[in-house]
């Protein structure tokens, strides 16, 4: 008898599977267990937002953005409001800005502790997914006690932020604050500290520096190459020159690397939360803004560093209440150019550890 | 501000050679160029002295009625230099050099641009659609493009054998 050949195996992974983060599907060639090809397809969660931001008012595409990165919606909203100020001139109030800097750095913090929890669940690790989603949840009651919601929370508005927070809101934050570090070393003990989680994300993925910025990768997965760069220190929005924080910036380029570094940015992000508590003054947290927004003829592009990277907005406005075009520059879905690449040669288990330090969320990607 | 001036000189220098036109819009430069001298333009931005436009951000279309624009936002990792770059495309034939080979991340800009306007980028390696279907007809971000009625939206799409 002859020796068969081996033959290309082509496996369709999602859209409905655990590990893919959401609609994310991919086909996979394989031979053996080796992967030789990768083609994402994407589109399974479009909503066309660009579309539906023509036919609606500057004011009624602020919901909208809580869907794009829905777990650091703040900052969604935050890119958008800005960038519609700036197009307008509109100057916040200090304490509007103060309150925007608190509720972005928790979002970041909420969004990399699910990242955290992902990872470990992708790597079978039940138990560290529960510890991160529990203390998530704190984060969540801080933004329904605001907001009124958990998730997609609306809380900014163009000229300002939407309400001021109780007064419960102050004791929670500060008590939150005080027990990260319990919380970072539990994390740090039942995930990082585990060796299979280790061997399993360890020299596995390497994205190098000069492939990172040729790819015009940014974010985390950026940092985790050994480019020193983020937008809150590159060109400082809001009042991000005022606080004194790190960048954390890794070497490995690998897997692990890329987790690890949100734990990094998590110690940073606590740090600036507790300098803005600090100095918040007291004060109205609404500008006086027309109550029909017509910025003028012009087109702006602005940007913010997102927990998964850099999140832009072009907005071209032709002088009348609804934009010309809105432009999203989602983070994520230009980080994902690097799986196909990144991914060829390894295992198919090696590509869900891969896209889990991604960190994709695909109300993002597909928009 | 002497970055600034550094940009500024180079970039009018740089417009002089491919015809495009220079401008201010909030503290940015916007150059402006036809479609043909896209290459050119954009290889010398990422290769300009002492502050070189070596990353882009952004690449997306713009529908202005009479022609279409592409628009690239470059800057650099390291230095706090910014530059739009818009190339001018033709309505009737919209197409314009892909720029993947100058970086690799323009690759699911570039179709995506391609699925929402319909620019054809010439030397694109896997020029097909990302958010929208295969058999799609139309391109939605475009101003003259109709949303279809409710009834038509629902009617439930065929599958293609071997899909």
């Amino acid at each position: 008898m002859s020796i068969k050949e081996t033959e290309e195996l082509i496996l369709n992974m999602g859209p409905q599977h655990p590990s893919m983060h959401g609609l994310f599907r991919m086909v996979v060639h394989l031979e053996g267990e080796t992967i030789t090809k990768i083609e994402p397809k994407l589109g399974y969660l479009h909503r066309g937002m660009e579309k539906l931001a023509e036919s609606r008012t500057y004011a009624q595409f602020i919901p909208y953005t809580d869907r794009l990165d829905y777990l650091a919606s703040p900052h969604n909203n935050w890119a958008y409001v800005q960038t519609v100020e700036k197009l307008m001139g509109v100057e916040i109030p200090e304490r509007a800005e103060y309150l925007r800097v608190i509720f972005g750095e928790l979002a970041r913090i909420a969004s990399h502790q699910v990242m955290i929890a992902s990872t470990a669940l992708d790597m079978a690790g039940w138990s560290a997914w529960s510890y991160a989603f529990r203390d998530r949840e704190r984060i969540c009651d801080m933004y329904e006690m605001t907001a009124g919601s958990r998730l997609t929370v609306n809380i900014m508005r163009i000229g300002g932020m939407s309400a001021e927070p109780p007064e419960e809101f102050w004791p929670a934050l500060k008590s939150f604050l005080d027990d990260t570090p319990e919380m970072l070393e539990e994390y740090y003990g039942i995930f990082f500290g585990n060796e299979i989680a280790l061997g399993r994300l360890k020299n596995v993925g390497i994205l190098s520096k000069e492939m990172a910025e040729n790819l015009s990768i940014t974010g985390p997965v950026l940092r985790a190459s050994g480019v020193d760069y983020d937008v809150r220190k590159a060109e400082p929005y809001s009042i991000y020159d005022r606080f004194d924080f790190k960048v954390p910036v890794r070497t490995g380029c690998d897997s692990y690397d890329r987790t690890i570094i949100r734990m990094d940015e998590i110690v940073e992000s606590i740090k600036i939360i507790k300098q803005a508590v600090r100095d918040i003054p007291e004060g109205p947290v609404m500008a006086k803004v027309p109550k029909v927004i017509k910025p003028p003829a012009g087109e702006v592009y602005h940007r913010v560093e997102n927990p998964k990277g850099e999140l832009g907005f072009y907005i071209v406005s032709d002088g009348t209440t609804k934009p010309s075009r809105v432009r999203i520059r989602p983070a994520t879905f230009i980080n994902l150019q690097m799986l196909p690449i990144v991914a060829l040669g390894w295992k198919i288990q090696d590509v869900v550890a891969i896209f889990a330090t991604l960190d994709a969320v695909l109300g993002e990607v597909d928009k | 501000m002497e970055n600034n001036e550094l940009l500024k000189r180079q970039v009018e220098e740089l417009a002089s050679r491919v015809n495009g036109e220079v401008e201010e819009s909030f503290g940015v430069l916007v150059l402006t160029v036809k479609a043909p001298y896209i290459t050119e333009t954009l290889t010398a931005a990422k290769q300009f002295a002492e502050v070189p436009c070596d990353f882009l951000h952004d690449l997306c279309g713009l529908d202005r009625v009479e022609h279409f624009e592409v628009v690239y936002q470059l800057s650099s990792l390291r230095g706090p230099q910014k530059l739009r770059v818009k190339a001018l495309l033709n309505r009737e034939n919209p197409v314009v050099d892909s720029v993947t080979r100058i970086w690799q991340g323009a690759n699911y800009l570039e179709r995506e641009a391609y699925d929402m306007f319909g620019i054809i980028f010439k030397g694109h390696p896997n020029l097909k659609r990302i958010y929208m279907w295969d058999d799609f007809e139309g391109y939605p971000l475009r101003k003259d493009y109709v949303t279809e009625p409710i009834e038509v939206r629902n009617i439930v799409r065929q599958r293609i054998e071997g899909e």
